[in-house]
């Protein structure tokens, strides 16, 4: 029979990347369909697709700065038809650095590069940073977002070296601000945005951590939802009410399955499908 | 004296990164046309205060070469050049006016060295501090680092050439430009020459 991504969220399997599988898991645990395609399968394959998700990793080993290779993929074009005609697309990670190095993020002007994902900056420290972080919603309706309440804190972790997100255009993020396309910021537990280390882990502009396009379609963000999708993923010592709930859930196998607080980006998803797209 | 130093480093096996920067623009990007080669370099040009551009080239070839930031003699070549008061000095293994990649290239070729850093400096003063913490007989006054493309391509001048050079690196869109993203990265060109045609 032949291969079909009618109704599943297809997950993008660029060379390098390792998140797949994980990110397959997490739509799935929302009831959704999902299935891997290879960045050189038929981009056809996905004409009837729900949504379309760019994982993370290190797509092309971040070679040359990341994401930018696979940005200049062939599958790119179809992603780009999808995004115009309103299909969801999220990037999580490296899958938002090549959604910045194609365009499609800000997307104010539609494949124009108006951002980057530069290098971390933090202090007394340079390079790879892992850690979990507290985003504070906000902003515009966006798929990927709205099942998240408005001002809600959402722990989830990050892992990146690059991920400071910039620009050198201040009348794109004036544009981005007014529409309000800025729908993560890295904030304090409490829900606070403090620019410095390590509540905003990598100095990025507006403790920007994810970015929609206007349309409310697309999404690259920076943390990893996928990774806080079930209770054993969140840490024991995490601060706030995720934390005290996995502490309380400890030794307990059936508790610990439940869900985590990253899973309610895909739970948008499914949400959005149910609202009749 | 016031001298300027300029290291130039580079992988002495195949460099994976600028074989992936060929093979996207050539098959993806619809370069195939006009390049022609490219190699890409670890770059720090440097202002330093020594004896004699020699005292000075000495100072920094022996730092250099004992510290990974800069070179790792299993890896890599490279080539230091100094020059101040009318004196020059060099070292290293890499001839850095001649290296160019093989391969079969008809018409003008101009090399053209693109120079892209971090703006506001990324690591440069970490650099220079790293060289002074150790330096004997000089001291770095004056840091810039990154990395240098060397892009060869088909052109019938060298203005022809930097622009087909900038429209190839400076990424723009998601059709055009390629090495460098302009919203955190500057660029400039350090070098274009004429080459014999390979």
């Amino acid at each position: 029979m032949a291969r079909s991504f009618k109704d599943k969220v297809a997950i993008i399997q660029f060379p390098g990347v390792n998140c797949e599988y994980e990110t397959v898991d997490a739509v799935r645990s929302v009831g959704l369909g999902a299935d891997l395609l290879r960045w050189n399968e038929d981009p056809a394959l996905l004409e009837d697709a729900l949504g379309v998700i760019v994982p993370g990793g290190f797509s092309y080993q971040d070679r040359i700065r990341a994401g930018v290779v696979s940005a200049k993929d062939h599958i790119m074009d179809k992603l780009s038809e999808l995004a115009v005609a309103g299909r969801p697309i999220l990037g999580i990670c490296n899958g938002a650095q090549v959604l910045v190095e194609s365009g499609f993020i800000p997307g104010i002007h539609w494949e124009r590069v108006d951002l980057a994902l530069a290098p971390n900056v933090m202090e007394d420290r340079e390079g790879y940073y892992c850690s979990w972080t507290y985003l504070l919603s906000g902003g515009t309706d966006c798929v990927w977002a709205s099942a998240i309440e408005n001002e809600e804190v959402v722990p989830v972790p990050i892992a990146h070296a690059e991920g400071r997100f910039t620009t050198d255009d201040g009348k794109v993020l004036e544009e981005m601000k007014k529409n309000g396309q800025i729908i993560l910021r890295y904030c304090t537990e409490a829900g606070q945005i403090d620019a410095s280390f390590p509540t905003n882990p990598n100095g990025s502009l507006e403790n920007m951590a994810g970015v929609c396009n206007s349309e409310g379609n697309v999404l690259a963000m920076m943390p990893h939802p996928e990774r806080a999708s079930w209770l054993r993923q969140v840490p024991e010592d995490l601060g706030g009410g995720w934390g005290m709930k996995r502490r309380k859930s400890g030794g307990d196998s059936g508790k610990m399955e439940a869900a985590g607080p990253g899973r309610i980006f895909f739970e948008s998803l499914r949400r959005w499908k149910e609202g009749g797209e | 004296m016031k001298t300027e130093a300029k290291l130039w480093v580079r992988l002495k096996v195949t460099d994976l990164v600028a074989q992936t920067a060929w093979m996207t623009l050539t098959e993806k990007m619809g370069f195939a046309g006009d390049l022609c080669g490219v190699l890409r370099y670890s770059y720090w040009a440097m202002e330093a205060e020594g004896e004699s551009a020699g005292a000075v080239c000495e100072a920094i070839d022996r730092e250099i070469r004992m510290d990974s930031a800069f070179t790792n003699q299993n890896k890599h070549f490279y080539s230091l050049a100094v020059s101040g008061g009318g004196d020059e000095a060099a070292s290293g293994d890499l001839r850095i006016d001649g290296d160019f990649p093989r391969g079969e290239c008809g018409g003008r070729i101009f090399a053209c060295d693109l120079f892209v850093s971090e703006q506001g400096g990324g690591r440069d003063d970490g650099y220079a501090s790293r060289l002074n913490a150790r330096l004997a007989g000089a001291k770095v006054t004056g840091m810039k680092s990154g990395e240098v493309w060397r892009i060869l391509v088909r052109a019938e001048d060298a203005e022809e050439a930097a622009r087909k050079v900038e429209e190839m690196a400076v990424t723009r869109s998601r059709q055009h430009g390629l090495l460098l993203n302009p919203h955190y990265q500057a660029f400039e060109f350090i070098g274009t020459a004429e080459i014999d045609g390979q």
